[in-house]
């Protein structure tokens, strides 16, 4: 008898250490998301550490590879949000290489991907969302309100447009958060129904092992594409966030 | 979807918060000047 369990059983947040603090009323857990949380922590840390080169001019293997990111990222916060706002650098860097390596540590088999959880990724995108509007409000004053009004809107449309346009950027809040939880728990299922199906194939004989190999080329092709998908959601997600924060910087 | 069934909200929002924050101290402290002193090194090396 096989045993398919379901291939959403993956993202559960299970609990392995539970710290009752009676005083407090406060439950303190270690789940598996909080684990997977510490390990991007440590990971990230660890490249960095492994890649500093002992700060020679020339640099190794590993130092390439960061100072390009570093590179890339230090381009897009200039080009997107302003030369004059790199101070918003090491929070884009970090949010980058937490996603990125959030992304990529859950493709290892049998791991747990902290992205897939909605909490975290919309919880993520919502804090986004207010310490924009926040900076917005500061930086601006009442002024931030004419974001919502599009320059040369006649009179008449102004109600229509402030309400579509309010609309839109409440969406901000929440599109920013789905795009990376969706694309990362779709690609997970797939691979996990695909996997469940490949492998009772393959199992099964010599002559079906043989046929097996065409779809089993097609789902290698498809964790290859997840990993690319990793990339690239971490790279959106960055790059909408330094969008957003331009967007608040410089009213239109 | 189990994504959805309401337990550990505010502690997967914890992990997130500290582990963001820590990411951004440690970072904006100690990497992101590095790479700055490199990137200047560099150009007084080269340009002057």
């Amino acid at each position: 008898m096989v045993l398919f369990s379901s291939p959403l059983e993956q993202f559960e947040v299970t609990s392995f250490l539970n710290v009752n603090l009676t005083l407090l009323g406060l439950n303190f857990a270690l789940t598996n998301l909080g684990l997977y949380a510490l390990l991007v922590l440590m990971l990230s840390i660890s490249v960095h550490v492994l890649a500093a080169n002992d700060r020679r001019l020339v640099p190794s293997r590993w130092s390439v590879g960061l100072e390009s990111a570093y590179a890339s990222l230090h381009g897009m916060v200039k080009e997107q949000v302003g030369s004059s706002n790199e101070r918003y650098l090491p929070f884009i860097y970090a949010l980058f290489f937490f996603v990125i390596l959030a992304n990529l540590a859950g493709n290892v088999p049998y791991s747990f991907t902290i992205s897939t959880s909605a909490v975290l990724s919309i919880g993520l995108s919502f804090t986004i969302f207010f310490a924009v509007t926040v900076l917005g409000l500061h930086k601006h004053g009442l002024h931030f309100f004419a974001f919502f009004v599009p320059a040369g809107t006649p009179l008449a449309m102004v109600p229509l447009l402030v309400l579509i346009e309010l609309i839109s950027y409440l969406a901000r809040a929440f599109s920013l958060g789905v795009r990376l939880f969706a694309n990362m728990v779709a690609g997970h299922t797939l691979l996990k129904i695909l996997s469940g199906m490949l492998w009772p194939i393959l199992t099964s004989g010599l002559l079906m092992f043989v046929v097996a190999l065409i779809p089993m080329s097609i789902f290698l092709a498809l964790v290859g594409l997840e990993v690319a998908v990793s990339v690239i959601q971490a790279y959106v997600f960055v790059v909408l966030t330094c969008v957003y924060l331009r967007d608040a910087i410089d009213l239109h | 979807m189990p994504q959805l069934l309401p337990f550990y909200f505010v502690n997967q929002l914890s992990f997130a918060v500290l582990v963001l924050g820590t990411l951004v101290y440690v970072f904006g402290t100690y990497v992101l000047p590095v790479f700055v002193q490199l990137f200047v090194t560099r150009m007084y090396v080269t340009k002057l």
